[in-house]
């Protein structure tokens, strides 16, 4: 079962991105909202491989550049995400 | 505010009847909320009502059915522990009814 | 059969509500015989830790409430080690430990995840 995970923490002041790293499985995805887009940033997104998406309108407010490792959405995108994974985990 | 008046003394109830302060328990208690419940307490409820007090004490919380069916089980053996027994003797509610007459507060599980 | 859910409690005892919050989700569920699991990972080790006296911080005993688990139909607990082993905790009698790639296969199982 493929699972999306929800990070919205900017990995430089929370471990939640990192947690989350430590325990994503090969089909799952990582959506990153809020100062979760900060997470561009962080090389260790990029290293493990997986999917990654960043909500563009968070995205766009920081100014965070989209590298080619990524893909940004928006609302929709992220609902009709949602459906595509078998399970949503949110790191509230 | 409801209270409930035994000899010179009177107590602060919620709501729903439970009693606000658990040091405020003793059997006369017990005996008077029952008789508000027409219920007479008898030794089968006693060893409940004492059970109960005694889960509180260990795991600070009140259970709702299920776990208490679970916990009498184990303490007094299944002829005491399943749901005919403890809905017979606290009128179809035991974890609420039960809860209430061992003085501790209404079970936060029970939804 | 209805579906099955893990909660990840990831916050510390005493630092607000989730902690409460996650264990409330948990012993609900179990007394509605949802099959259900709970895993302490990150900070949420540390409500696994002996001793603790929640009287001096005037808060409801997390740990004893803990202990309830059981009967209210919840047996699969489960402690990342990982956690565990980053903040010196011995491995606790009441949390099966698991491995990272172990969580990954344990997150898979359940149909619903509720991080907190």
């Amino acid at each position: 079962m493929s699972t999306l995970h929800v990070v919205s923490h900017s990995p430089f002041t929370d471990s939640r991105l990192a947690s989350c790293l430590r325990v994503c499985g090969t089909e799952d995805a990582i959506l990153l909202c809020g100062d979760g887009a900060y997470g561009l940033h962080n090389a260790a997104l990029h290293t493990k491989g997986l999917k990654v998406f960043v909500l563009a309108e968070d995205m766009q407010a920081r100014n965070v550049t989209l590298p080619d490792w990524a893909d940004s959405l928006d609302y929709a995108g992220f609902v009709q995400l949602s459906i595509d994974y078998d399970k949503v985990n949110t790191w509230l | 505010m409801n209270t409930l008046t035994i000899g010179s003394r009177t107590l602060e109830l919620d709501k729903d009847g439970y009693l606000v302060d658990l040091n405020d328990w003793s059997t006369d208690v017990a005996n008077v909320l029952a008789a508000a419940e027409t219920l007479e307490l008898t030794a089968d409820h006693w060893e409940i009502l004492e059970l109960l007090r005694g889960f509180y004490a260990e795991f600070q919380l009140c259970p709702a059915t299920r776990p208490l069916i679970k916990y009498t089980a184990l303490k007094l053996g299944p002829e005491k522990g399943n749901s005919l027994h403890l809905n017979k003797l606290f009128n179809g509610t035991p974890a609420k009814l039960a809860a209430k007459l061992a003085g501790l507060p209404r079970p936060t599980n029970c939804l | 059969m209805s579906k099955s859910l893990l909660v990840i409690s990831r916050q510390a005892p005493w630092s607000g509500p989730s902690a409460r919050e996650a264990l409330d989700i948990v012993l609900a569920g179990g007394a509605f015989d949802l099959p259900i699991g709970l895993l302490f990972m990150d900070d949420g080790v540390f409500q696994l830790a002996p001793h603790q006296d929640a009287k001096a911080v005037q808060q409801k005993d997390l740990s004893a409430n803990l202990q309830a688990l059981g009967l209210f139909g919840v047996d699969d607990v489960f402690a990342c080690s990982h956690s565990l082993a980053e903040r010196g905790l011995a491995t606790p009698g009441s949390a099966e430990p698991l491995d990272s790639d172990a969580i990954t296969q344990l997150i898979d199982r359940y149909d619903q995840v509720i991080t907190l």
